[in-house]
């Protein structure tokens, strides 16, 4: 065991601080809309341009082709540097392009890695669907192959910007007679195409918060060459996608938070006093939070130590179910240093907002109820 | 940067594991076999000894094996696993702070031939350049020759007659042996504080890594558990109720040992970051192990609640473990009144 760095590592990091601290954005990111897209855009395009887009991708894709303790490293001074969380990006970046990179074809390859690199476009993800959530083998979003084209109908929701992306990755059934997880296939589907409408949902943070969408399909035609992986093994394209999310796409926000923490220890000491601090039942519940912000730093580090060896498995699943909970209790525990005044909800407001927002962290991306089902299974080899 | 065991740290928990699954099994602990109070540990040492596993983290030049606080916590959390006598902690860092200036002390020690028992406050101490008063627990003292006294912001080494008034309690944790002490102005042989170097950061990790062991081993129980015992047809373990806490036992764990790993590198290189993440590991190390060691007797039912199982040793051990030196709410006191590290 170590925590190292060559003199190599030390280049680099220095490398990163210095870019970020000269580059990073001044102005704050608009909350939804154009305005947020372009934000996150322009961001991403800066980073590619600057050689820091896609550190740990191949460099056939663009990327730098460096080790997971690079990616490490410059998501650990990207949080220092206190870098915008890009939320717009993260399907491109962390599903769609990891799932294409690994089962796309050549041409599939070529054409979308680069401009969801270079900040060209954005995606979103179609997986869910109203009667389909955390039961999502069981999808009934349909498609038939007509001639070289999938003719879709159906619904999808709770697809994040929808109303924003260029790009979705869809799951269809393409075979409504095989047995439920052999009959699904992953498109890439053009969000241009004629036969899709949004309904425009809105979320729980703040009034007018528009955020996610219901996609309704009628006679949508997409490309037989889109499908990613062969037809009808959709099933294990997508899981090879949720295996990246659960390992190491989380750990920009693990790192982020350490420092949300000490935001926290600092307000506390300036309102009850360093030495209240000590005896009182808000300074025991934030030493707690401390250690346990401290552990996922550690559970980071193990993970990426793991993924030097094999891709991360079930056993991500610790992390990120510990991690989602954490997140809560960390924004729960402003409420209550603030006091009173958390009933405001301020024009800037770096507090309530995001308190609100962890309620979605148990929920996305498969709830903790589905996580623990994982671990006791898949990690522990209980039953089902 | 690999948080992982290396090759020749995993061949060291392989040994200790094989020896322990040899010569301490968690059934020795039935009262079948032993009575209530004392342990059959003591038989440990000479072998330990042997082994050089008293001596593991003590500088070549002190007489150990010169191996660093990594190997140190792997060990320990075999210990923890293996509810070895909490003695053995005495004679880690007993060995550690006689190996400067006292090598006689040390080796007898390291040898096995002297224990060391362990010293935990009551209540407030008073303790002022190395000179300490007030009123204690000693655990698994009854046969030592020397005490390792553990505070919130000390570590000092003493000969166990410094402790005056010494009476014997029946523990909670009935394989421990419990007395009663005092000291009127008491001189160690040797101590350091929080300030001085890292002697009392190991103490805090080698609890934290003794603990992660006790909610591992927790963990593993309820999870054997849970895949033989049946109720309506199927195993206990296909129930959500139980497969859910089994999961919430596998994460308090994997949280308590990647932080103990994490503290053992930073102590490993004597930084200066050394208190902090021992205190971190050993807040998130004793909370597994209080959670696990409670859930574990749950999801055994009625026979979780008997002496015939090992389901309540664990929770026993937290316990006790919890107050040495300072229990979750004193440590968590010390932490946050600690400089961030980032
Ligand atoms: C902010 C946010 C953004 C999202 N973005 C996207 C997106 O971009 N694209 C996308 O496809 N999806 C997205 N989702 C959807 C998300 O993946 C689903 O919400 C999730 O999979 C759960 O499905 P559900 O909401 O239908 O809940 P349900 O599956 O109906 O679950 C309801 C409750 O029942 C529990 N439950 C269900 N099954 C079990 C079981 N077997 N065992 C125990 N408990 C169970 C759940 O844990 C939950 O508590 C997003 C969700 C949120 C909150």
């Amino acid at each position: 065991m170590n925590l190292d760095y060559t003199a190599e590592d030390e280049i680099f990091r220095a490398e990163a601080r210095e870019w970020l601290d000269a580059n990073i954005p001044r102005e704050v990111r608009p909350p939804d809309g154009p305005g947020m897209r372009e934000f996150d855009l322009g961001w991403q395009r800066k980073q590619f341009e600057g050689g820091w887009a896609g550190v740990s991708w191949p460099v056939e894709y663009g990327g730098r082709g460096l080790s997971l303790t690079h990616q490490l490293i410059w998501y650990e001074e990207y949080a220092k540097a206190g870098g915008p969380n890009a939320e717009l990006l993260f399907v491109g970046c962390n599903h769609a392009a990891p799932t294409i990179m690994a089962r796309g074809t050549e041409k599939q390859k070529s054409y979308h890695l680069p401009k969801i690199l270079s900040g060209e476009v954005a995606w979103c993800q179609g997986f869910s669907e109203p009667n389909n959530g955390s039961d999502l083998g069981g999808l009934k979003c349909r498609a038939e192959i007509v001639g070289d084209e999938l003719v879709v109908n159906g619904s999808k929701i709770w697809t994040s910007s929808a109303h924003l992306a260029d790009w979705q990755e869809l799951l269809v059934r393409t075979d409504p007679a095989a047995p439920k997880h052999k009959g699904i296939s992953w498109l890439i589907c053009d969000m241009q195409t004629p036969g899709i409408e949004l309904r425009p949902i809105l979320i729980m943070t703040a009034p007018g918060h528009h955020h996610f969408n219901q996609v309704f399909y009628t006679d949508v035609r997409i490309p037989l060459s889109n499908v990613v992986g062969e037809v009808n093994d959709g099933w294990n394209v997508a899981m090879s996608t949720l295996g990246f999310e659960r390992g190491t796409a989380g750990m920009l926000e693990n790192i982020r938070y350490g420092a949300v923490v000490e935001r926290l220890v600092d307000m506390a000491r300036q309102r009850l006093g360093a030495s209240a601090l000590e005896n009182d039942d808000i300074g025991q519940r934030l030493a707690q939070l401390r250690a346990e912000v401290t552990a996922v730093r550690a559970m980071t580090y193990r993970i990426a130590s793991r993924a030097a060896i094999a891709p991360p498995g079930s056993e991500a699943s610790l992390a990120r179910a510990f991690f989602s909970q954490l997140q809560q209790r960390i924004r729960r525990i402003a409420l209550d240093i603030i006091g009173p005044d958390s009933i405001e909800l301020p024009e800037d407001d770096p507090w309530i907002r995001p308190y609100l927002r962890t309620y979605s962290n148990t929920i996305a991306a498969g709830t903790s109820e589905i996580q623990r089902n994982i671990i006791g299974e898949r990690v522990l080899g209980l039953p089902r | 940067m690999n948080l992982l065991p290396t090759e020749e740290q995993q061949q060291i928990v392989d040994m200790v594991r094989g020896f322990l699954a040899a010569s301490a099994p968690l059934e020795r602990l039935r009262p079948d076999k032993f009575g209530q109070i004392g342990n059959p540990d003591a038989a440990l040492w000479p072998k330990m000894a042997e082994l050089g596993i008293l001596g593991l983290g003590v500088p070549e030049e002190g007489g150990g094996l010169g191996l660093s606080a990594v190997e140190e916590a792997l060990t320990y959390i075999e210990f923890g696993r293996a509810l070895v006598s909490v003695g053995v902690l005495g004679a880690t860092l007993g060995a550690h702070l006689a190996a400067r200036t006292m090598p006689d002390i040390a080796a007898a020690i390291m040898a096995g031939t002297s224990a060391v028992g362990l010293a935990t406050p009551r209540g407030a101490v008073a303790g002022d350049d190395g000179i300490f008063s007030g009123e204690f627990h000693l655990i698994e003292a009854n046969e030592a020759d020397f005490i390792v006294l553990l505070t919130s912001d000390a570590i000092a080494l003493f000969r166990r007659e410094e402790f005056t008034g010494q009476s014997e309690r029946l523990s909670m944790d009935s394989h421990m042996r419990l007395m009663r002490a005092a000291l009127e102005s008491g001189k160690p042989l040797s101590w350091s504080s929080v300030k001085d170097g890292i002697d009392h950061a190991r103490a805090n990790l080698l609890i934290a890594a003794y603990a992660t062991g006790v909610a591992e081993a927790a963990l593993a129980g309820a999870v054997d558990y849970a895949k033989v015992r049946e109720q309506f047809g199927k195993p206990i373990g296909s129930f959500q109720a139980i497969k859910h806490k089994c999961a919430d036992m596998a994460i308090a764990a994997e949280v308590a040992s990647c932080q103990v790993s994490f503290a053992s590198v930073i102590l490993s290189k004597n930084s200066d970051e050394s208190r902090f993440h021992a205190l971190a590991s050993r807040i998130v190390a004793v909370d597994a192990a209080l959670k696990n060691g409670a859930t574990g007797i749950q999801v055994h039912g009625a026979i979780g609640f008997t002496a015939e199982v090992e389901a309540h040793l664990f929770v026993k051990r937290a316990h006790l473990i919890d107050f040495i030196g300072g229990d979750q709410r004193v440590q968590k006191g010390q932490f946050i009144g600690a400089d961030a590290v980032i």
